[in-house]
């Protein structure tokens, strides 16, 4: 059976990257329990649109959990307070009659905000570029079995995989730091015989990226791996140092 | 940061064995002190070596924590921490500050003092209750800086195994607990009478 709620909402709107931005409050009524989050603020902006307002603006695309391109601060966590879901993921079910929910973009120096909720995270991408990608021949397809590849290695780099590039981690760490997100993407390949050959070059080239990107330092706080929607571990980020020093000294 | 606290961990091995001579007796703490201070040289080159890394640590870390203050221009309306119990890794610089101010005090009473007298020195000081209680809260401070940062030294030099997880969680506990129960209790010792 279908619930209704009624909901305030403090949503962050900021005109341009320029503008100083400020909160403003909204209230819904008969919100379904069923709805999820980007579909609750589909309903906010035909409401506006409706008014002759300016509708909210936000991030979102394949609303399925998996493209990493929804992401807001919900009541101060990154993608709200449900463990591993994207913010497409998040149901109003999650929500009581009466809440009030304050929705704020993802802060940090190298996401500087577009536009309402939306922000630039193409530092995430120039990350990457650095360096997060196999540029060698590989050859075709090989043969079934004729590299063997521990389970328990292949596991690992699937799950440092598994990241889908939203920068929840960069939002939640209170330094604004990427290393989660560096050290994934680190792991992934540095793990895998494929990224063997490039494997200190890469390390020495993202991180540099990503401290000159202007994100914070790790201080190991440990927010980035409770927020993030795919449970990327921290013991990325330890990978992630133990290939620095052995690129920098051998 | 983790380089420098590691240092900083050895030299409290150190002198957590060499005030464990207290529990005994001033004389007997007396008499390692005189024995330390018989070689100047290996005093002087350690006094300056450990200078320096509590210089290198000490501006490393606020240098960090500049420059993540300025990664984050603006901070969030509503601050929701996901980790609970998170008040030691959030409190570093602070807890620091104190260690810091502790070691000004402690190293202008012991350090800078008649070493041919320092066992009565530190009797006479821990007799003090306000001065006694400072040292206290200095050590909790210690506690709490060293249950975040042993860890994060740690995962900092990349130790981290899923199979000793466990046991690097309880050593983050085991490892300040131990210095605050050592260090704390010799001025409780001298306060309540029992130090001789």
């Amino acid at each position: 059976m279908t619930n209704s709620i009624d909901i305030n909402l403090e949503i962050w709107r900021q005109k341009d990257s320029r503008a100083a931005g400020e909160f403003e409050v909204y209230t819904l009524q008969d919100i379904s329990t069923d709805m999820s989050f980007l579909e609750m603020l589909d309903v906010l902006n035909e409401k506006l649109t409706r008014e002759g307002k300016e509708p909210v603006a936000f991030d979102h695309d394949c609303r399925e959990g998996i493209c990493g391109m929804c992401g807001a601060v919900v009541n101060g966590i990154a993608h709200g307070p449900e463990p591993e879901t994207t913010l497409c993921q998040l149901h109003m079910r999650h929500f009581k009659s009466g809440d009030t929910i304050v929705i704020e973009p993802f802060r940090s120096r190298a996401f500087p905000i577009v536009k309402d909720l939306i922000t630039d995270r193409s530092a995430l991408d120039r990350i990457i570029q650095a360096g997060g990608f196999v540029s060698i021949n590989t050859g075709g397809t090989p043969d079934a079995n004729a590299i063997p590849i521990p389970s328990a290695t292949a596991e690992l780099s699937m799950d440092a995989a598994a990241c889908i590039g939203c920068g929840a981690c960069v939002a939640s760490c209170p330094n604004g730091a990427a290393m989660l997100f560096t050290g994934a993407k680190i792991s992934q390949l540095c793990l895998l015989p494929q990224g063997q050959k490039e494997r200190k070059e890469r390390a020495l080239s993202m991180i540099s990226t990503m401290d000159s990107e202007g994100f914070g330092n790790c201080t190991n706080e440990r927010e980035c791996e409770a927020v993030c929607p795919k449970g990327i571990s921290i013991s990325n980020i330890a990978r992630m140092n133990r290939e620095f020093v052995k690129a920098s000294l051998f | 940061m983790a380089c420098s606290g590691l240092c900083l961990l050895l030299f409290l091995c150190s002198h957590a064995a060499g005030n464990a001579t207290l529990f005994i007796s001033t004389s007997l703490f007396q008499s390692y002190a005189d024995q330390l201070h018989s070689h100047p040289l290996i005093v002087s080159v350690f006094s300056k070596g450990l200078f320096l890394v509590f210089a290198i640590h000490i501006v490393t870390g606020v240098l960090l924590f500049l420059q993540n203050r300025k990664a984050r221009p603006r901070n969030y309306k509503v601050r929701t921490r996901a980790i609970k119990n998170s008040q030691a890794s959030g409190s570093m610089i602070y807890s620091g500050l104190l260690i810091c101010l502790f070691v000004l005090i402690h190293t202008a009473a012991v350090s800078f003092g008649d070493h041919g007298r320092i066992g009565v020195t530190i009797a006479e000081m821990f007799g003090s209750f306000l001065l006694s209680m400072f040292y206290i809260l200095a050590f909790i401070a210690l506690a709490v800086h060293l249950s975040h940062g042993f860890w994060s030294m740690l995962q900092t030099f990349g130790i981290s195994h899923p199979n000793y997880t466990t046991f690097i969680h309880r050593l983050s506990y085991v490892v300040p607990l131990f210095f605050l129960l050592l260090f704390g209790t010799i001025p409780l010792l001298f306060l309540f009478g029992t130090g001789n």
